[in-house]
């Protein structure tokens, strides 16, 4: 049977008066977010992006569409990290809690399914950002589709920024 | 996490704030048409958007919605008498008609003109579908009237209600735009409740817990997929419409008639959640009226003669913990309504988003914040008329479909996710 419990519980205590007393902690950031454009209009969506004070993110190009096809390895697939240069996927992932891939168009979708294996390997979350309109976005979306656990469709530049900040990385 | 003055910026809808603003841009429900049932029956208050109103029927059977309080001395005209096309305050007699115009002032002498000089601030009131809209903007921008589709069916084919929920609209409505509670929060409801069951997407919901989502934007809101496994080679794909500032519709289930709300501030802490069910095509069986009525589905049951839910924040909303344990109910909360309800209000009447701790799949949320924000500052800025008021973004609907693994939703459901009159909704 129901029991109303409130005489004996805090029910009341969510008034806005109340709520200033919600314990006050710091709030630990995301552990660690990376982010990867992978054709050139994303890299440089992806390196506007990377200039705001983050405290847990990094950011690559993946951008060598040729060689990205037939790798046997995902993890050997190659990054180029926008402040230290060339990268292999695999020792990036390490303590990663998110991957955001960004795209323009389908040249990366070798990338986006190697990025998308090694991520799904080892329990990290994929996103992705499908930038501009017409008909390159569908090239776009379908190369992420399968990779990403949730897609923006399509983004605005400035989106990659409101999802890092929400994502606390 | 969202910067305070980004929270205080879209929670405050008071006159005068930008997303007060921005919401009268738009025709708002203010009341249920079965709150004004009779000529000259009884006056309601309404406060909407921090606004305190009241709303009546005169005796022509015109809807009125003027500042409450008579401007002799400020008495609350709920206490008028309700006569002769106007409303008449009971202390020294002031009356008004349907538009705030007094129309007699006792004590002045018979020639004066005295109560041409007295107006109360009034907004239009209008009847579409169950519905009684108001528009609290600028009379100069004032759209035309809504054509959700919900509203515009025959009444046979329709029922809305409507319930108090002591929180800020916006945790409210984020709440409906968030698809993946349902396979948690709403889980023993899929396959019991009378307005639910018998769907296939029931399985799919709960096979799949894990469900990938895809957020488009649109020219009204945005479109939010969540898609899960289905048979070989196959997605289940929910699609749940959001038309700004606060209409969502739920993805159909089986041949069940179709539920969305619309979240309305009444003020920074408490909104109201109005609940509709139609089938497009076909009358609401009685079964399906009566279910809804008794508080099944979407909807609540609210103590009689009010729309306050009987479970409510004063009562623990009835919780049942053994419920809890038996798996009835996941929360040990009865109703898919008054889970939302228990949850939202819990998180206090204005959450602290500087508190949260965000995860991708959240994007949903996160880009309809965004949309919000930048269409008050592109109102603000350069009074750009926000997205949803053109009633061309009210011809949606939600969709639920089995697609192929290489279908994209959005170009597979471009017509089932648009008002097609006389056609049934695109369901599983
Ligand atoms: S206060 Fe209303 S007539 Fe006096
Ligand atoms: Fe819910």
């Amino acid at each position: 049977m129901a029991r109303p419990i409130l005489h004996n519980s805090c029910a009341r205590a969510t008034t806005a008066a109340e709520s200033r007393f919600r314990i006050d902690v710091p709030i630990a950031p995301c552990r660690a977010a990376r982010v990867i454009g992978l054709d050139d209009d994303s890299v440089q969506v992806v390196a506007d992006a990377a200039h705001e004070p983050w405290r847990t993110a990094r950011f690559y190009a993946c951008d060598d569409t040729a060689e990205a096809a037939d790798l046997p390895d995902p993890d050997d697939l190659r990054l180029r990290d926008l402040d230290r240069g060339g990268m292999r996927l695999g020792d990036e992932l390490e303590g990663v809690d998110v991957t955001v891939m960004v795209a323009s168009n389908d040249d990366g979708a070798a990338a986006a399914s190697h990025i998308g294996l090694a991520c799904s390997l080892r329990g990290i979350t994929t996103a992705g950002l499908v930038l501009g309109s017409g008909s390159s976005v569908a090239g776009a979306l379908a190369s992420l589709r399968p990779y990403a656990r949730v897609l923006l469709v399509p983004a605005e530049p400035d989106d990659l920024v409101h999802l890092l900040t929400a994502l606390r990385a | 996490m969202l910067r305070p003055e980004i929270n205080e910026l879209l929670t405050e809808t008071g006159p005068g704030t930008p997303m007060g603003e921005l919401f009268r841009h738009y025709w708002l429900p203010a009341l249920l048409a079965e709150e004004l049932p009779e000529d000259d029956g009884a006056p309601v208050r309404v406060k909407i958007l921090s606004e305190r109103l009241i709303a009546f029927r005169d005796t022509s059977g015109r809807y009125g919605l003027m500042d409450e309080f008579c401007a002799h001395r400020g008495v609350s005209l709920w206490f008028a008498r309700n006569e002769e096309n106007g409303l008449r305050c009971p202390y020294h007699g002031w009356k008004y008609d349907v538009t705030g115009q007094c129309l007699e002032v006792p004590s002045e002498p018979e020639a004066s003109n005295f109560c041409a000089n007295v107006k109360l601030k009034s907004y239009p009131l209008v009847k579409v579908g169950d519905i009684l809209w108001t528009y609290l903007g600028d009379p100069e921008s004032q759209p035309p009237l809504p054509e959700y589709e919900f509203v515009h069916v025959p009444e046979s084919q329709t029922y809305t209600s409507k319930r108090w929920q002591e929180s800020n609209w916006l945790q409210a409505l984020e709440g409906g735009i968030d698809s993946s509670h349902v396979s948690f929060l709403h889980s023993g409801q899929l396959n019991t409740d009378p307005l639910f069951k018998g769907s296939r997407g029931n399985d799919y919901n709960k096979g799949d817990l894990k469900p990938y989502f895809e957020v488009t934007d649109t020219p009204g809101g945005l479109f939010i997929g969540a898609r899960r496994n289905a048979e070989e080679g196959h997605y289940y794909w929910r699609i749940t419409p959001w038309v700004m500032p606060s209409f969502t519709m739920v993805p159909p289930r089986a041949d069940h008639p179709v539920h969305g709300h619309i979240w309305v501030p009444i003020d920074d802490e408490n909104c109201w959640v109005y609940t509709f069910d139609y089938h497009p095509v076909r009358p609401l069986s009685d079964d399906e009226r009566s279910a809804m009525r008794a508080g099944h589905g979407v909807h609540s049951e609210n103590i009689p003669g009010t729309y306050r839910p009987m479970a409510n924040k004063d009562n623990d909303y009835l919780m049942d913990r053994e419920a809890q344990k038996r798996n009835e109910h996941y929360s040990g909360v009865k109703g898919i309504a008054i889970q939302d309800a228990s949850l939202q209000e819990s998180m206090g009447p204005i959450v602290d988003r500087t508190k949260e701790r965000l995860v991708a799949t959240d994007t949903g949320i996160i880009k309809a914040r965004q949309k919000l924000r930048k269409a008050v500052i592109a109102l603000t800025d350069d009074g750009v008329v926000p997205p949803g008021v053109d009633p061309e973004h009210h011809r949606v609907r939600s969709v639920s479909v089995v697609l192929p693994h290489d279908v994209a939703f959005m170009e597979a459901t471009a017509e089932d996710a648009s008002v097609r009159p006389g056609v049934a909704q695109t369901t599983v």
